[in-house]
């Protein structure tokens, strides 16, 4: 498969506002590469205070770089446009209830992007929220509900859909599946794998829990204090890991995952 | 799949409607409504439902009592004053005028207000840190004195004291619009639609501003409430409405001469105004029970 | 005897159309010394039992049981002071976010001398003062905080959860408890820490007797800490029972899927294949289904799911299902 994304040397740094001549930099995310190619999963795991979610920001847009690029399909993406950028990369955050508006309802909601990134007409876009929702799992009459009516697992679904209403090629998953109690967790990493086999999709799976690092994701990353520590294929990764942050992260969880 | 409306007897509210229906379940704040809207009725419907003309008297009835006395009449329902027009008719107009306009005068600095508080939210820096302050030190006077030092610079009339009014109003409305815009920016949601690649502009007017316009009414009520009472005021100190017209304070300033022998001419305005005042605190009070009920719940 | 013994717990909640049984009938039991575990997904009703046993529901909840006691003594007899003066000695609870559970206009060595009650002090006031402080060191030392001096001199806010939550154990032990209810204290962290918090959980556990309730919603993670599991699902008590007939021979068809959607269970599975789930989602409060309330989800149900069913015991493994999965071993 060919590379979907592509990112150069990317790092993010601030400068803190210390005294007069004290102004330190800190990186809070060092130069990395990486690429992925549709199909694919790659995770992103490390302890927090790691850069993780500096990096899916980095990635969507929410925040500037400080430095490095990032390619998709061989074109460069430009930093401050969302309007590009949002059709091709899109991203789930951790807390449902608060990524949704609660003003709104779902149709307005999933109308908003198609509003501003497609040319189609009304009925087209309410057909197309109608079949996203579908797909999802959700009815297709829930667009007329509020946000505060649904359970923990089914805002998260709403999320999913307005992520990949736009068809885009890479989904950021920044800690989606947290929250979600074991059962909702398995069905939306059904739903996942499915859409992802259906569209062509790449995810980068930004998590704690190896145990669906492992099933889910092809490549692992380990992010140390801003720095790649050890990557490859995960269960290269999981089995021998050189690093000793990799052999820390899954001891702990390694009372629950045993080695084969 | 299942079929698409699944609970048909369920409804299920906008945070609009949810508010209403707790305001609806609130009694004081009903009361407040009610006495609300006959207010804003008989400030419209005056011309129509006055009795008698505010402005020409009758002589042969001059300082009628009221028609529970013993010496009133019951076609002059309320009395009449010292030139023989009728109090009521003239409490009646004076409503259109008391209240009708503190409505009106709310709904311009509102719309003023609201647009200089998104503004100054969606800058940073020198603009809007001086925007800002400078507002906030116009807040720092009592509306009251301002609007008086306003209209005696310009001359009094009723124009003038609108004017005035809603000029000493729009700070506050700024404030709170800053505030609450700057407030909604933090939330994860306006993050969500900035990524789908929305504007500032877009962002504002269908993100934000449906989480803010709650918090928009009660200060519109409170301002009202100031609104009416400046009005009034400012009647009263003869730099409002000029004679003859019917204002609320006008009709008690010239009522305070007679006061020992027809007290109605002072009592009567004087419970109107009161009137106004409670039922518009009643009002606003409700829609901030509401506020708080529903964010708790 | 029983620590606590609770047989056929309702607990309704009056709306206006309906009554809306929240959890029924559900029976918990504890010894001394026993840590059990009490998991349930969002809705089960788990957090409402713990919060009826402390006693703090407030009026809208309606809380019978056939035997609701503590130590022998009938909490639904006793009134709400009496209730208060028994339970504050005896048990204590931890909270899902610490930092939130803290007050934080005040610094944790407040907090901590607040939790200790002056009966545990004796002399004259100035004493009092001392042991007061070299009480609060030794909780702190208790719950594994080196750096007291630190500690006692910040705010909530500038510690990080699982400090938080140790400081939350320091004061639900200030009072010496026989029993700690934990309702998900790990929820809010990461693995590194909710590790270290179940660790301390366990030693306070073997080394002063001290028996425990975990609440949580993940079975994977209470099957390493818990002596005995309960299970329930929407306010109704599925199974219990060690740990170990719970996680190797599941009897409920419930049980078997929160088995099954463990990570360690997945091992088995090649990456990237579709994991068992159940169907649907769990019910919301205003509609729920009649009689055993998994049945429009579960794989095995059949026409007498409509009525609830009764609870069965096999060598103390207790079940509540019409058709349970037997061993055939």
């Amino acid at each position: 498969m060919t590379t979907l994304l592509e990112v150069k040397e990317l790092y993010k740094s601030y400068k803190t506002k210390g005294y007069w001549y004290h102004k330190k930099t800190i990186d809070v995310l060092k130069p990395l590469s990486f690429c992925i190619e549709a199909y694919k999963t790659l995770a992103i795991i490390g302890e927090t205070g790691s850069g993780k979610s500096t990096l899916a920001k980095l990635l969507v847009g929410a925040e500037m770089p400080s430095g490095g690029r990032i390619f998709l399909n061989g074109q460069t993406l430009k930093n401050s446009n969302f309007k590009q950028k949002c059709q091709h990369i899109r991203i789930i955050f951790q807390d449902s209830s608060t990524t949704l508006n609660p003003s709104l309802t779902i149709l307005q909601l999933l109308d908003e992007p198609l509003k501003l990134n497609t040319e189609l007409s009304e009925k087209e876009r309410i057909e197309l929220i109608r079949i996203t929702l579908q797909k999802v799992g959700l009815l297709g009459d829930h667009m007329n509900f509020y946000p505060h009516m649904f359970s923990g697992g089914q805002k998260q679904r709403i999320s999913l859909a307005r992520a990949i209403i736009l068809k885009p090629q890479v989904i950021i998953l920044d800690e989606a599946l947290a929250s979600l109690d074991p059962s909702l967790r398995a069905q939306m990493i059904n739903l996942l794998l499915d859409l992802q086999e259906q569209m062509g999709l790449a995810y980068i799976l930004i998590s704690h829990n190896l145990g669906i690092v492992r099933h889910f994701s092809d490549e692992l990353l380990v992010l140390s204090q801003g720095s790649v520590v050890e990557r490859g294929k995960t269960n290269d990764v999981i089995n021998n890991p050189k690093h000793k942050v990799t052999r820390k992260l899954i001891m702990t969880q390694g009372l629950r995952l045993h080695k084969k | 799949m299942a079929r698409e409306k699944i609970y048909l007897e369920e409804v299920f509210p906008s945070p609009f409607m949810q508010h209403w229906l707790i305001f609806r379940k609130t009694p004081v704040a009903m009361i407040g409504f009610a006495c609300f809207i006959f207010l804003t009725i008989l400030a419209v419907f005056t011309p129509v439902l006055a009795p008698y003309s505010p402005i020409d008297g009758n002589i042969n009835m001059l300082l009628l009592p009221p028609a529970w006395h013993d010496d009133g009449n019951v076609s002059f329902l309320l009395g009449t004053d010292e030139l023989g027009r009728d109090m009521l008719s003239r409490l009646m107009y004076g409503s259109s005028l008391t209240f009708g306009l503190s409505f009106v005068i709310v709904i311009v600095s509102l719309v003023i207000g609201v647009v200089i508080g998104s503004l100054s939210a969606l800058t940073t820096g020198i603009k809007s840190s001086f925007l800002n302050h400078f507002l906030d030190v116009i807040l720092s006077i009592p509306s009251l004195l301002l609007a008086i030092i306003i209209v005696a610079i310009i001359g009094p009339s009723v124009s003038n004291t609108v004017g005035a009014i809603i000029l000493v109003l729009i700070p506050q409305f700024v404030h709170v619009t800053r505030y609450a815009v700057k407030e909604e920016f933090r939330k994860d949601y306006v993050l969500a639609s900035k990524l789908d690649g929305a504007s500032s502009f877009r962002i504002l007017y269908y993100s934000i501003f449906p989480n803010i316009v709650d918090r928009i009414m009660s200060q519109a009520t409170l301002a009202q409430s100031a609104a009416i009472l400046d009005i009034a005021t400012l009647g009263f100190l003869g730099l409002g409405a000029q004679i003859p017209l019917p204002e609320w304070g006008a009709i008690l300033a010239n009522g305070l001469d007679l006061f020992y022998i027809a007290p109605w001419t002072v009592y009567l305005p004087g419970l109107s105004i009161l009137f106004a005042v409670v039922s518009t605190n009643l009002v606003g009070e409700g829609i901030r029970h509401a506020l708080k009920l529903r964010k708790e719940s | 005897m029983n620590l606590l013994d609770i047989r056929n717990l309702t607990i309704e909640l009056k709306t206006t159309n309906q009554n809306i049984l929240a959890v029924d009938r559900v029976s918990l039991s504890m010894k001394e010394g026993e840590v059990r575990g009490l998991v349930g997904e969002s809705g089960s009703g788990k957090s409402l039992i713990a919060q009826a046993i402390i006693g703090v529901l407030d009026d809208k909840w309606h809380v019978h049981a056939d035997r609701f006691h503590w130590r022998g003594v009938d909490l639904l007899r006793l009134s709400f002071e009496e209730r208060k003066a028994l339970l504050s000695k005896d048990i204590a609870m931890i909270f899902q976010e610490p930092m939130a559970c803290l007050d934080p206009t005040t610094t944790i060595g407040e907090q901590l001398s607040e939790a200790i009650s002056s009966k545990q002090l004796s002399g004259f006031f100035w004493q009092k003062q001392k042991q007061r402080t070299s009480a609060i060191i030794k909780l702190l030392h208790k719950v594994g905080i080196k750096k007291h001096t630190e500690c006692i001199k910040s705010y909530p806010h500038q510690l990080t959860e699982a400090l938080c939550q140790r400081v939350m154990i320091a004061i639900a032990l200030a009072r010496r408890p026989i029993l700690l209810i934990a309702d998900e204290p790990t929820a809010a962290m990461e693995s590194v820490n909710q590790g270290q918090i179940f660790r301390l959980l366990s030693s306070l556990n073997q080394l002063k007797n001290m028996s425990i309730l975990l609440i949580s919603h993940d079975l994977e993670n209470i099957t390493h800490w818990a002596n005995t599991i309960t299970v329930m699902y929407s306010g109704q008590f599925v199974e219990a029972g060690t740990t170990e007939q719970i996680s190797k021979k599941p009897l409920h068809p419930y049980t078997k899927a929160l088995v099954d959607s463990s990570p360690k269970s997945n091992l088995q599975l090649p990456p990237k294949s579709r994991l068992t789930t159940l169907p649907g989602s769990i019910p919301i409060l205003q509609h729920l289904p009649i009689g055993c309330r998994l049945g429009p989800r579960c794989p095995r149900a059949q026409q007498a799911c409509v009525k609830a069913p009764n609870v069965t015991s096999f060598h103390g493994h207790k079940v509540s299902c019409h058709f349970p999965m037997k061993e055939i071993r």
